[in-house]
């Protein structure tokens, strides 16, 4: 977290940067989407188009998070291939965390 | 407003620290092959230093973005400068942009919300 956090030039000491949710929600899951043969997502092609994260509460440094990530949605417009990916992250007593809502497009 | 020079150091670190590994941040021959001028800034890399100006609105304290939202609108090379600017809107909410020094948009459409 704090190699993270300097990474994006925020100061570690004051707290999880919002956008760790990269590390705790998205990367967590999205790479069994990428390597998932049924999901046949083309990686070389795929473009990171839109991102949202929310917030019922940030975690804490050394807390454990549960990502549960799904395809919303899966669309294919002139040749293009519109993927929604929505992941609910919940802490260990199962209470809400953040949401991701990642577009995904794959070039044709 | 801030103003950040990309470096292929930076997006390293990113990729080490986030877990976003793709090759096309970290390797040349691997980004033309697949039609890329050479390896680019994750999208991510970008949001988060869009969201350095939430959190500095908030007081400094992360625990208070409460929503973050962006387009992904131009990809950003090593050596490129970037500049992240932030507006408070009359709703309470706070608009984000990043731009390069020539107008491109980088980020568009970027928006937080904060408790």
């Amino acid at each position: 977290m704090a190699a993270f956090a300097r990474a994006i030039d925020a100061d570690p000491d004051a707290g999880v940067p919002p956008t760790y949710a990269a590390a705790y929600a998205l990367f967590t899951t999205a790479p069994q989407l990428f390597g998932d043969p049924e999901a046949a997502v083309d990686f070389g092609r795929l473009v990171h188009a839109e991102q949202e994260f929310s917030w019922d509460r940030h975690p804490e440094p050394g807390e454990t998070i549960t990502a549960r990530a799904k395809v919303a949605a899966d669309i294919e417009r002139r040749g293009a291939r519109f993927l929604t990916y929505e992941t609910t992250c919940t802490a260990a007593d199962g209470s809400p965390l953040a949401t991701s809502r990642a577009l995904f497009v794959v070039r044709p | 407003m801030s103003k950040v020079v990309f470096s292929r150091e930076q997006i390293a670190a990113y990729a080490e620290a986030s877990g976003d590994r793709n090759p096309i941040h970290l390797d040349d021959d691997f980004a033309r092959s697949v039609g890329l001028p050479g390896v680019i800034a994750h999208g991510m890399l970008q949001m988060g230093l869009l969201a350095n100006l939430a959190v500095e609105a908030a007081g400094g304290d992360p625990r208070r973005v409460r929503r973050l939202s962006v387009r992904f609108a131009g990809m950003v090379e090593p050596g490129e400068e970037v500049e992240f600017g932030s507006a408070s809107r009359a709703d309470g909410r706070l608009e984000l942009w990043a731009r390069k020094a020539d107008g491109t948009p980088v980020l568009t459409k970027g928006m937080a919300e904060l408790a």
